[in-house]
């Protein structure tokens, strides 16, 4: 059960001492005095990365936002879509672009199956039933990949390449998948904000009982929230597959930082998400450069925790999504 | 029909006596006790041991003694922490770090890692219950912690980074196999040291619930604001439900990093311990006293015996543990202990419709 951090290299052991923590600040900025061109490459990949994360955000910030559920199997939807890219694109030859709305599509299956399944009979019971039961989905989901699909790393075969524009390399692979992300992100808002379904929806987020009382068929707006949260999940991982390796297993880091996102940004919230993402991307590039080892991570944490604390309803609470 | 009635009488009223909770736990310790006995009988030809080993024994129980030091905190005040491993690991690594480094005894440091978790318990709490995190914010604020433990552990050289820490042999600490080492030569003393923690921290419980921290504790849980407005003070008791909860789950830590060879911040520290170490309290029953060992004794093995017969397929185990997950938590969402109250109450619903129709 262990899984979470094997893609994470051993760390080389650092000496003791106060300056391992005040060296990689020193350095960073001594770095922007000089204006290293190294920052800007930094900054390019944080943003990519940043745009990725917020992405494997949106559909859980969705399902917390509109059901108050924590779905732990969130990670595991990134993996389903991430296999399903793989899938059409060695089986059947199709191109990995297109194997991403087949993704969404399975997944949307998928999440509306698992949602009658397990998350719909415990939707009023205490909050850590539905914890449970959706890790309870994780862990089939996943062995049921490892069994079928070993568990050996996988990778779409797609030669993207980079191009450069002045000093910065940009990875095309990344760069889709950050486009793939802000479209996907643009399209949902609008579903939200002008269709009548989107309406619906928002409205059930905003107040359960009262979308009962004006006619809203909740149980309705549940399936299909969690299916687009999941569909999402499928968008996220399919773009995710474009340009990294992954196992039954590379879900369980992105989960943990898209609850990071979720909180970070403000329940429920997509712009929120969008910012929460590039704060993460940006805080581990840099960290990655400048820290030692996981470090980075550390940080993630202080700042999630601050946030859980501050200002809980997240940076863009309050706010509509 | 009059000897059954008879007999719930019996039981009705036995309920009521001073001794019963005595009586009760001597029959389930001893059961407990037991039980390495239990498991060597044949049954049609096969061994239980067959499929439940010893060391399978060991883990139940271990699992039983972390879910009843969760239910402390969780079940009983209602703060449903998600970061018990926060606490777990912070014991396992003030004993290694200890014995190893400075050759302390394993129980000193023991100790020392239930006063930390305690600490840490107390700074969650205070910081979680100032802000007034409640529900899903305070299950992820705690998970939150613990994940930052992990990180800070994988990232300290002091405490051998990612590596962690084999346990010594009990001479590298001038000391003999034995209860005194923490360490023994076969499993069999082992299980009957983590029984007596689960024990003491079966005890201790009973003692809060039938303590005015108790009332306090779950009028906390039923309603904190009306538990406030006659006077409970709930921020100082929630507090006192973390710390105590904290300091045994450390002592599991503790244990665990004595009997199992080696600890890493992925073992310890794991995301999904923060799970195992709660799941047998929600199976069982939350809140109860029986739960937490009822619940472990139908979780673990299930996980363990899975694992033991589907070796061949890698993964199936976890597919048949994950559809218990799912099953159990639909079925029983008040937990096992439950079950035969609401059978009573189905048992006098259909007997009741039979004088009806008779």
């Amino acid at each position: 059960m262990g899984h979470l951090v094997t893609s994470v290299a051993p760390l080389p052991l650092q000496g003791g001492g106060l300056g391992r923590f005040i060296d990689p600040f020193v350095q960073f900025l001594t770095d922007i005095t000089n204006l290293e061109p190294v920052l800007l490459q930094l900054l390019a990949f944080g943003l990519l990365l940043g745009g990725v994360y917020a992405l494997t955000a949106l559909g859980l910030t969705m399902i917390f936002g509109v059901m108050d559920v924590i779905n732990f199997a969130h990670g595991i939807f990134l993996v389903v879509g991430m296999y399903s890219v793989w899938l059409v694109s060695e089986t059947a030859g199709i191109s990995p672009f297109l194997g991403i709305p087949i993704a969404a599509a399975v997944l949307f299956a998928l999440g509306v199956v698992v949602h009658i399944l397990t998350v719909e009979p415990i939707i009023e019971a205490p909050q850590q039933n539905q914890l449970i039961a959706t890790l309870g989905v994780l862990f089939i989901i996943q062995s049921a990949i490892e069994i079928v699909f070993t568990p050996d790393p996988q990778q779409v075969e797609l030669s993207l390449g980079s191009v450069q524009v002045g000093d910065v390399f940009i990875p095309l692979g990344q760069f889709y998948a950050l486009v793939i992300a802000l479209g996907t992100m643009l399209a949902v808002r609008a579903f939200l904000n002008r269709t009548d379904l989107g309406r619906k929806i928002r409205g059930t987020a905003d107040n359960r009982d009262g979308a009962r009382y004006v006619g809203i068929n909740v149980r309705r707006i549940n399936y299909l929230t969690f299916g687009i949260g999941a569909a999402l999940a499928g968008v996220a991982g399919g773009s995710i597959a474009l340009f990294q390796r992954f196992d039954p297993f590379t879900g369980e880091t992105y989960l943990i930082n898209a609850f990071v996102i979720v909180i970070l940004g403000g329940l429920g919230s997509f712009p929120g998400a969008f910012v929460g993402g590039l704060i993460v991307g940006l805080i581990q590039v840099f960290g990655g450069y400048y820290l030692p080892g996981t470090t980075a991570q550390v940080l993630i944490f202080l700042l999630f925790i601050g946030t859980l604390l501050v200002k809980p309803e997240g940076l863009f609470g309050g706010a509509e999504a | 029909m009059s000897a059954i009635e008879s007999v719930r009488d019996r039981y009705r009223t036995f309920d009521d006596r001073r001794y019963a909770p005595l009586v009760k736990g001597v029959a389930l310790f001893g059961l407990l006790a037991a039980l390495p006995t239990l498991i060597e009988i044949d049954v049609a030809g096969m061994e239980i041991a067959a499929l439940l080993s010893l060391k399978v024994l060991i883990l139940t129980v271990i699992y039983a003694y972390t879910a009843q030091a969760w239910n402390i905190m969780s079940g009983y005040t209602g703060q449903f922490s998600f970061g018990h491993a926060a606490f777990f690991g912070v014991g396992a690594y003030a004993t290694q770090a200890l014995v190893v480094d400075f050759a302390v005894n394993p129980w000193v440091g023991m100790l020392v890692g239930g006063v930390l978790a305690a600490g840490y318990g107390l700074v969650i709490g205070a910081l979680s219950f100032r802000f007034n995190l409640q529900g899903h914010y305070f299950a992820l604020a705690t998970l939150a912690f613990a994940e930052l433990l992990r990180f800070v552990v994988t990232n300290m050289s002091e405490l051998r980074g990612a590596n962690g820490y084999f346990k010594p042999f009990p001479r590298d600490y001038g000391a003999e196999y034995g209860l005194v080492a923490f360490q023994f030569q076969n499993d069999l003393p082992y299980y009957y040291l983590i029984v007596g923690f689960l024990l003491v921290v079966t005890l201790v419980s009973w003692l809060i619930k039938n303590s005015w921290v108790g009332l306090y504790f779950f009028a906390i849980r039923e309603d904190e604001r009306a538990a406030a407005s006659v006077g409970v003070p709930s921020f100082r008791y929630k507090l006192i439900g973390v710390a105590v909860s904290a300091f045994f789950t450390a002592l599991g830590g503790a244990y665990w990093s004595m009997y199992f060879n080696t600890i890493r911040p992925d073992t310890v520290f794991a995301l999904f311990k923060n799970v195992e170490l709660l799941l047998p309290a929600v199976v069982g029953g939350p809140g109860t006293l029986l739960g937490p060992i009822v619940g472990s004794f139908i979780v673990t093995p299930v996980s363990e015996i899975a694992r033991t017969t589907f070796s061949d397929i890698n993964g199936l185990d976890r597919i048949i543990y994950g559809a218990f997950l799912v099953a159990i938590v639909i079925y029983s969402p008040r937990g096992v202990v439950s079950w035969p109250s609401q059978a009573r109450a189905l048992w006098n619903r259909v007997r009741g419709d039979e004088e009806v129709s008779e």
